[in-house]
């Protein structure tokens, strides 16, 4: 009896090719679209930049420290002056900092003399221009180590076209200022700066990687999000048939035919999982073929589909019995148009939204679908089904819960009246 | 057989059915007459099971249904005035699918299905999806589906509403032929007073919920055994010649639509001269004025004030 409900039901999905096509085809488009057109954003990618800098030293730093190591009065050892040479701070930012093999992936560094100053000005190419004054450096030097003050500033020249890439020089001029205040600290209180290299070192704290889970891709991700998202108009579908069955005594019908309304509620209920189950293999072997989503740990993609799928036979019996209850299909057209939108956003369907705010995260995990949703990319990540046991207890509650409200709220007699 | 002991329904503090007793004996063909509204589904639902009375009782061979009410949907048939079908499978299909939860299988189901077709002239379309057939042929699946358990009562909740002239006499035809070859009992229910006219051998007229006639045609008819029908046509009905009418003492009743007045008088009254004159004096024109006797239609006229089609 319960067999021939879902044969019925199936039946009745098979021969309606544009709630197929909606249910079905839909995800499949949606993931196409928004994991191809935000690839780049998922997959960690940078967007390409590149930043054109250019650096006018209006007097050499080697002349500077002569000038310097002259007004001290005194013979400097040839060390000294070796060291003096190696803080050179307009040297060390070109070398240490603009010239790193991490910046010059990016920054592409020119140095220029005054005669060319105006040109780049003028060039849009440049992003920024870096102007070090007279006696910068020496005037720095004099600090450190005559502990004589004295206000020296480099001139920054920027591009406001090239935002970003001025957000970034900007960002490193003042991060490499920093290190220059701090580096006058050290000297102005006598610190041996091996001694404060080292215990720096002691409080830094360990920072573990995530290398070793797989990354997910834009695809994996999507994918994953619009299978959770649209499994969940099956729910909503059933409970329009169901509702249809009533309106249309179809349901007094099965009543009369002596078949108990737990048959036709169970019926209900297995088509809801049997469904929900087939439309996510159906979602994921797509996506397995033709984008190569693939799962590391298929028992636990196995076990969390499952569990997911009767989350959805919950709601599917749920809104059944409530649009039952109430005589009307209101509550699943508020289901499918409103809810479902809402809760996708909520779950992280659309987009990370999660990682915006730990409470949006929650929320989103109190949702079948987000719960759905984070235990399968949980599991595309590598880790394993005890990983993801919140999720999955999370699922199987909210299922068995809508069942039993589903259960307490069924017509106790035939629709009819 | 059947029978309806002070049956009532109240849905919040209005009375859908109200203190309705009647009775059915094996065989029959039971008409039960009234306009919308009259309560006849309400009363359906209850005497098939599918709705519990607020007072009174349905007893089926004189035990209640309401304490067994299984027993009794395994001789009942019901046919509801909706088309209780999935319209997206085939008639096979749908005999299948409701066969099955009649508990039928195998061979009996297939041949029942068979049976069923041929009664009800689907043979031909059994693979087609219900979607496609015409008003009529879905309403001859919908008497089919209710026949898979050979019921002893055959409950029509109004299974001609909207259908052609064709499919409705094969309906009427194959109703018959039910009661006859099968000695099946019949409840109809309808708001067309010529098949009830055609059909049963009793009749109960039902309005706003109460019983307010029964009998057979004949014994009905009687009751307006003293007065006869005259009907008038014209195409310029207005409000003065309607009042001239009501307003006339020997006029007894009065029921307008738009081109039509029913007028119901003593059966020795004569109303002509005063019809031309009314009319006369109200600017119009008349049609036709026949005089005639007294149908079911009429009777209802007469008991409730209003048309069955109202």
């Amino acid at each position: 009896m319960i067999g021939q409900i879902i044969k019925k039901q199936a039946l009745e999905f098979l021969r309606n090719p544009v709630q197929l096509l909606l249910l079905v085809g839909l995800p499949i488009i949606l993931i196409l679209i928004l994991g191809v057109a935000l690839s780049g954003f998922m997959n960690g990618e940078s967007p390409v930049i590149k930043v054109k800098l250019a650096i006018l030293e209006q007097e050499s730093e080697e002349v500077q420290l002569e000038r310097f190591a002259d007004d001290l009065g005194e013979e400097l050892p040839t060390e000294a002056i070796e060291e003096m040479e190696n803080i050179l701070p307009i040297e060390r930012l070109k070398q240490d900092v603009l010239g790193s093999e991490e910046a010059s992936k990016y920054i592409t560094l020119e140095e220029i003399s005054s005669e060319d100053k105006e040109r780049v000005l003028n060039d849009n190419t440049y992003t920024a221009l870096i102007e070090v004054p007279e006696n910068f450096s020496y005037e720095i030097l004099q600090y450190w180590f005559s502990a004589e003050e004295k206000r020296s500033s480099v001139h920054l020249y920027t591009n406001t076209e090239h935002q970003l890439g001025v957000s970034i020089v900007d960002g490193i001029l003042t991060q490499y200022q920093d290190q220059l205040t701090l580096h006058s600290f050290i000297n102005e209180k006598q610190i041996d700066p091996v001694v404060f290299e080292e215990n720096l070192q002691n409080v830094t704290a360990d920072v573990s990687t995530m290398g070793q889970q797989r990354a997910v891709s834009s695809k994996d991700y999507y994918t994953v999000g619009m299978a959770v998202m649209n499994v969940l108009f099956i729910a909503s579908t059933i409970g329009s048939i169901a509702f249809l069955e009533k309106s249309t005594f179809v349901f007094d019908r099965i009543i009369l035919a002596n078949v108990s309304r737990w048959t036709y509620f169970i019926g209900i209920l297995l088509s809801g999982m049997i469904f929900a189950f087939l439309h996510l293999l159906l979602i994921f072997g797509f996506a397995w073929i033709v984008f190569g989503v693939t799962w590391p740990n298929l028992f636990g993609f196995t076990f969390v589909t499952m569990s997911f799928a009767i989350a959805v036979g919950g709601i599917a019996v749920l809104l059944t019995a409530l649009c039952y209850r109430l005589n009307s299909e209101v509550i699943t057209n508020f289901f499918s148009s409103i809810l479902v939108s809402l809760m996708a956003l909520l779950g992280g369907s659309f987009f990370p939204i999660g990682d915006s705010s730990a409470f949006i995260s929650k929320m989103g995990n109190v949702t079948p679908n987000g719960a759905g949703m984070s235990a399968y990319l949980s599991i595309l990540r590598g880790n394993e089904l005890s990983d993801v046991t919140n999720h999955v207890v999370f699922l199987l509650l909210f299922g068995v819960i809508s069942i039993i409200v589903a259960a307490w709220s069924f017509p106790k007699r035939g629709a009819a009246l | 057989m059947l029978e309806l002991v002070d049956l009532s329904k109240k849905f919040k503090q209005l009375y859908a059915v109200k203190n309705v007793n009647m009775f059915v004996e094996r065989g029959e063909i039971i008409g039960l007459l009234g306009p919308n509204g009259a309560g006849k589904s309400t009363a359906i639902s209850m005497i098939s099971s599918l709705a519990e009375p607020t007072s009174g009782d349905v007893r089926f061979h004189n035990e209640s249904i309401l304490k067994k009410p299984g027993d009794f949907r395994n001789i009942v048939g019901v046919i509801p005035q909706e088309i209780a079908l999935y319209t997206d499978l085939t008639a096979d299909e749908n005999l299948q699918f409701f066969g099955r939860m009649y508990r039928l299988k195998g061979s009996t189901l297939k041949n029942k299905i068979n049976e069923i077709l041929d009664l009800v002239g689907l043979t031909d379309r059994r693979k087609d999806v219900v979607k496609t057939f015409s008003g009529g042929m879905k309403r001859r699946l919908n008497i089919g589906v209710a026949l898979l358990h050979d019921p002893e009562l055959l409950i029509m909740d109004e299974p001609t509403v909207g259908i052609d002239p064709q499919s409705r006499n094969y309906i009427l035809e194959t109703v018959k032929r039910l009661n006859k070859e099968r000695d099946m009992t019949v409840i109809y229910t309808s708001h067309y007073m010529e098949e009830v006219e055609f059909l049963c051998d009793r009749i109960y007229i039902m309005d706003h919920g109460n019983l307010i006639a029964s009998g057979t045609n004949e014994e009905i008819k009687r009751i307006l055994s003293s007065e006869k029908t005259i009907s008038i046509k014209s195409d310029q009905l207005n409000e003065q010649f309607i009042s001239l009418i009501q307003e006339h003492p020997l006029v007894n009743r009065v029921v307008t639509t738009d081109k039509e007045i029913t007028l119901m008088v003593a059966k020795e009254v004569s109303m002509f001269v005063e019809l031309t004159k009314f009319a006369e004096q109200a600017g119009i024109e008349l049609t036709s004025v026949h005089n005639r006797t007294p149908t079911l239609e009429d009777v209802f006229l007469h008991l409730t004030g209003r048309a069955l089609r109202d």
